[in-house]
């Protein structure tokens, strides 16, 4: 099991929090290196080698398109290698280019991470408080899908027993397709009033609804949450007090190794790394204590 | 007659909340942030859009029917995005979320359009661009619901034109967040690059709403009414004076 | 103090004159366990909701429901969101999000209750149902089955004093029902809680009843014990059609017109069989019939299909002759496959190996046309499935229109379909305020518009009453005498011992026996019908209580 899998959803979101706050919250080139490789890494022990390469395939040459079309918009920077069309490409516009990109990326990224941590579940349960109705809502539509399509193949099965619209055409399909999605519907209304009538007679409406989950709050959770905060709170300090400011045009800043860009960059990876570090103490627990058996 | 000024009331209160909080997120983000970090802003913008809508449906009275009705309505958006997920920028969303929001009211229309969004992108993806297509969504959904808050049968030439509208304001609201995404700042040029690369994507979004507007309305807005005066929900939302 | 008393209850459904309900008196104490039966349409379930505050129909009521003395209507909310649990007839409509944790703590959260509590309730109930293997799952990853359950025990976990169930089995397989029913029993006996049932699958629910309800045209034909019932149905005080449903055992002791305390189950039946008559004669006269040779709709031979590349085989060797002119039983346990063999019947899937010809021809012959025109048809499990448009009429309208029927011919035919259906009333009505068998008649006369020479039914006694199934199957009877082929899959064994030509068992893949309905159920010892088991090892051959019945009075009477 992925250690961020048993990880307290709320632990998990200030993770991700943080985590995209200071990726979307600055360009400076350091940090969002760190950012796309820590996120990259993630990544990888979420999902596993082989689909992060398929996945990487797909984001790297993005990267490198963008890095090469940026000049194409973007003609300030004060090192000029060539001109195209009359308008200069500068080599502040490519590496503005590269690392703009790189930061999508690590954003992309991210997210990618946290669609595959923080499950419906876990949603449901950290809004539930604040938007009871809503949340629920978002459980029963999750709830309605997958009988929606289960439904939907069976119309289609009876449908085609009749024959109707039964050819390969275009326009039959799409005939077929509409025919369906309308039984569909009138059958997803009507049955639903017994769903409304269920929650009914199980006292839905009646005041002072609480929301049950079946996440408990451990003191390692309580540590991890507690790290994040810190460690979050300390970068967005530095990096508000102008630690993290970069500027690409007119010409590069130059990177210098301040005990305050030491700082912050120490900080940055051990809040980055953190989920790399824990997923891998995780995995290496575990067979050390398979081993043991 | 009190009815109607309530529901006037009620879109006020909306939009000055819109036009009150935004621009001060916009002047906080300048201040704190300085310049360049548009794109967090954005989706901060983007999500706190959405709150004054989904506060009212929190706060509101709507019941078990009514919320079944919605999650029904939502779950066939996304089910239809799925189904049709084969075929680029062809898809049902809007022309459902259109269709609550003239059948079922401006508001109940915002949160289909929005939790479509949001359930949608567990299978195709979540990311900042969430907030944004909540928000974008949602707001078609309102503006339906505004828009037809008359009729009950609209006109088919006025239900085209709201697709072709829905499938451009998409497109290019969407195209603000790409550009904001990669600069950071809002570049006009890079912005209307985007438009232009994405013109064969904003016409699809317009044709295929039609389509399934067209195709769909008729049907689909006779059976939410048949649902309606069945079970007598929606009441208030009702054109019935 | 009874626990729940009705007194003089009379109920109007708003916009209707016909009364629902009509003077109803009765009263349920702690601990029973009512069984109300009657055809559809007699007002079960409007007497049921009734007595769940949270589900009253909106119309005109006279009389009192109280509970524990108090009229239903002044009940405190909570009280009755507790003391009194409502279960469905559906399982895949009444559960509500997405995961079973979820749906069981539910109720609770409606009530405000906290965390700590909510966790300890679950887990109990959990431990009871036997739910916690599958606790983390999503709920549209259950079986029928254990939806049920779910539900049952999603309204349990809120500790009701009574428990209204509206037909849950009628929409589960035999075995589903029975585990359903067995923990019903528990409910009832371990923990002292009042159930009160509607069902129409009476032979394993008779038994556990201790008052058995009759309704019949909104009123209370009869409220007293099960033991009872036998002689009450025999004496004539209760309409025939209402008999029907009842046990083997109950129905064989009414139609011998005893008098007393009438046996329930198959084993009793059997006791009392033993004692009271002779069994000299073991086997029914059957008509002989002229061997003849017969013309084959569809013979399959060595068939073999799969959905995917990687999943196993649904079919596999299939051999299977259907005749021209039969009715045709397809028996299987759920999940067998026999859906997939009607799949491939109709030819919307089609064989990977083997032999599929349909009238001698190949399949492969046929186009969508020569096919679904005048040759086969499906009734799907779901008629609802068909249902497009808001009436009845208009729903068959359209589909003249596609199916090409000339345009001068499409009234006509309607007309003279409905009339012989018995279907013509309905005509405004909208598909979905049918009822089940209503339902089924509708679709049954979309298929026949295209006058099809075989006809394919999915399981299409679920769910309905007895009294249906009677009208179903003279409806079948008559199109059989139009020299239609008719070819249904089923587990509804009684269903099958009445009114099939020829029964097939399918199983793992393939046809495994085939043969006369009275051979197949007689040579069957385990899947077989009530009267079947009941008589065995005197008669032989007494698959219908019918034919106990009359084996019972050839044998004559012991001193």
């Amino acid at each position: 099991m992925r250690y961020f899998d048993r990880l307290h959803p709320i632990s998990a979101f200030c993770y991700f929090l943080m985590m995209l706050l200071v990726a979307m919250l600055t360009m400076h080139p350091v940090i969002v290196t760190v950012c796309y490789l820590s996120s990259v890494t993630f990544l990888g022990m979420l999902i596993g080698g082989r689909k992060l390469l398929s996945s990487l395939a797909y984001s790297v040459p993005l990267v490198l398109m963008l890095a090469v079309t940026n000049p194409m918009f973007v003609h300030r920077g004060e090192t000029i290698l060539f001109f195209l069309n009359d308008n200069p490409v500068t080599r502040e516009a490519i590496v503005y280019g590269v690392f703009a990109s790189m930061m999508l990326m690590s954003v992309f990224y991210l997210c990618r991470c946290y669609s595959e941590i923080m499950t419906a579940d876990k949603f449901i349960y950290l809004f539930g408080r604040a938007i009871p109705k809503l949340s629920l809502v978002l459980s029963m539509i999750l709830a309605f899908l997958p009988k929606m399509k289960r439904k939907f193949r069976e119309i289609d099965e009876a449908q085609r027993a009749l024959g109707i619209y039964a050819t390969e055409s275009y326009v039959d399909r799409i005939r077929s397709r509409m025919r369906v999605l309308s039984i569909l519907l009138t059958n997803s209304f009507e049955t639903s009033v017994e769903t409304a009538d269920s929650m009914r007679a199980r006292g839905y409406g009646l005041r002072g609804r609480t929301s049950y989950a079946i996440y408990r709050f451990t003191p390692s959770d309580a540590m991890y949450l507690l790290f994040t905060l810190a460690a979050g709170g300390a970068l967005f300090a530095l990096i508000l007090s102008g630690g993290a400011d970069f500027s690409y045009y007119p010409a590069l800043t130059p990177l210098t190794w301040s005990p305050r860009d030491a700082a912050l960059t120490l900080l940055l990876v051990t809040l980055a790394g953190s989920s790399v570090f824990m997923e891998v103490k995780e995995t290496v627990l575990w067979h050390y204590l398979r081993s043991g058996i | 007659m009190t009815e109607n000024k309530k529901k006037i009331i009620k879109i006020i209160t909306i939009l000055c909340v819109l036009f009150i909080l935004i621009p001060f997120v916009i002047w906080f983000g300048v201040k704190i942030f300085e310049d360049r970090k548009y794109n967090l802003v954005s989706v901060i913008i983007a999500a706190l859009s959405c709150v004054p809508f989904f506060v009212r449906f929190e706060r509101g009275k709507s019941g078990a029917r009514e919320m079944v009705v919605i999650s029904v309505m939502t779950a066939f958006s996304v089910l239809g995005r799925l189904v049709f997920a084969p075929i680029p920028g062809f898809k049902p969303v809007t022309a459902m979320t259109v269709i609550s929001g003239i059948a079922l009211g401006g508001e109940a229309g915002f949160i289909v359009g929005g939790m479509s969004a949001l359930v949608s992108n567990i299978f195709f993806g979540q990311g900042p661009w969430t907030p944004f297509q909540m928000f974008v969504w949602g707001l078609l959904g309102f503006l339906s619901g505004v828009v037809f808050r008359k009729t009950c049968r609209p006109n088919r030439l006025v239900l085209s034109l709201f697709g072709v509208l829905g499938g451009v304001l998409y497109s290019l609201l969407m195209d603000i967040w790409t550009t904001l995404s990669f600069d950071g700042t809002f570049l006009l040029s890079r912005y209307l690059a985007n438009v232009a690369a994405s013109l064969p994507f904003m016409a699809v979004y317009a044709v295929s709403n039609v389509i399934f507007l067209l195709l769909l309305a008729r049907p689909f807005l006779e059976k939410l009414g048949r649902i309606k005066t069945k079970y007598g929900i929606f009441r208030t939302e009702d054109s019935e004076n | 103090m009874a626990l729940l008393e009705i007194r003089n209850l009379n109920f109007t459904y708003s916009g209707k004159e016909e009364p629902a309900l009509k003077d109803i008196s009765l009263s349920v104490e702690s601990g029973d366990f009512v069984l109300l039966c009657g055809e559809s349409g007699c007002g079960k379930t409007t007497l049921l909701k009734l007595l769940k505050p949270e589900l009253r129909p909106a119309g005109r009521c006279e009389g009192e429901i109280l509970f524990l003395d108090t009229p239903t209507d002044k009940l405190d909310a909570r009280t009755s969101v507790t003391e009194i649990g409502y279960v469905m007839q559906n399982p895949e409509n009444q559960t509500v999000t997405d995961k079973v944790w979820h749906e069981l703590a539910f109720g609770l959260e409606s009530l405000g209750e906290s965390t700590p509590v909510i966790r300890r309730k679950v887990a109990e109930i959990c431990g009871f149902f036997g739910i916690g293997d599958w606790y983390h799952k999503k709920t549209s990853e259950l079986s029928g089955g254990q939806k049920q359950l779910l539900a049952l025990a999603s309204v349990m976990v809120m500790n009701p004093r009574v428990l209204i169930l509206d037909e849950p089995t009628a929409q589960l397989d035999p075995i589903a029902a029975a585990s359903f029913l067995a923990s019903l029993r528990k409910i009832n006996e371990e923990l002292g809680i009042t159930v009160i049932i509607a069902e129409h699958r009476l032979e394993e629910v008779f038994p556990m009843a201790n008052r058995v309800l009759l309704m019949d045209r909104a009123k209370v034909c009869l409220y007293d014990t099960p033991r009872r019932v036998g002689a009450l149905l025999s004496g004539g005080t209760v309409p025939h059609k209402l008999a029907v449903g009842m046990p083997a055992a109950v129905r064989l002791f009414a139609a011998l017109g005893e008098s007393g305390e009438s046996p329930l189950t198959v084993r009793e039946g059997k006791q009392y069989i033993a004692t009271h008559f002779y069994d000299t004669e073991k086997r029914c006269e059957l008509p002989e019939k002229p061997a003849e040779e017969r013309e084959v709709a569809i013979g399959i031979a060595g068939g073999y299909f799969r959905y995917e590349r990687e999943t196993p085989d649904v079919l596999s060797g299939l051999d299977l002759e259907i005749y021209k002119n039969e009715i045709l039983c397809i028996l299987g346990a759920n999940g067998a496959g026999k859906t997939t063999l009607l799949r491939v019947l109709s030819g919307v899937r089609r064989l990977y190996k083997g032999k599929y010809r349909l009238w001698g021809k190949k399949i492969k012959e046929y186009n969508t046309n020569t096919l679904y025109r005048g040759n086969i048809a499906c009734l799907p499990q779901n008629p609802q499935n068909l249902f497009v448009k808001n009436t009845v009429y208009d729903d068959l309208l359209e589909v003249t229109k596609l199916f090409g029927i000339p345009k001068g011919e499409r009234e006509e035919k309607i007309g003279r379909l409905a009339d012989r259906l018995g279907i013509t009333p309905l005509f405004g009505a909208h598909p979905y305020d049918l009822s089940g068998g209503e339902q089924q008649k509708a679709a049954l006369l979309k298929l026949l518009l295209m006058d099809p020479k075989i006809l394919l039914l999915d399981e299409p006694t679920k769910g309905l009453d007895p009294a249906s199934k009677v009208t179903f199957a003279a409806i079948l009877a008559d199109l059989k005498k139009e020299g239609k082929t008719i070819v249904l899959v089923t587990h509804d064994v009684e269903f099958a011992a009445e009114y099939a030509d020829r029964c097939a068992m399918f199983f793992d893949g393939q046809i495994v026996s085939v043969a006369d309905r009275v051979d197949f159920f007689s040579e069957n010892r385990y899947y077989t019908t009530a009267a079947a088991r009941m008589t065995r090892p005197m008669f032989e051959n007494a698959v219908t209580v019918e034919m106990a019945v009359k084996l019972c009075l050839e044998n004559g009477r012991r001193p």
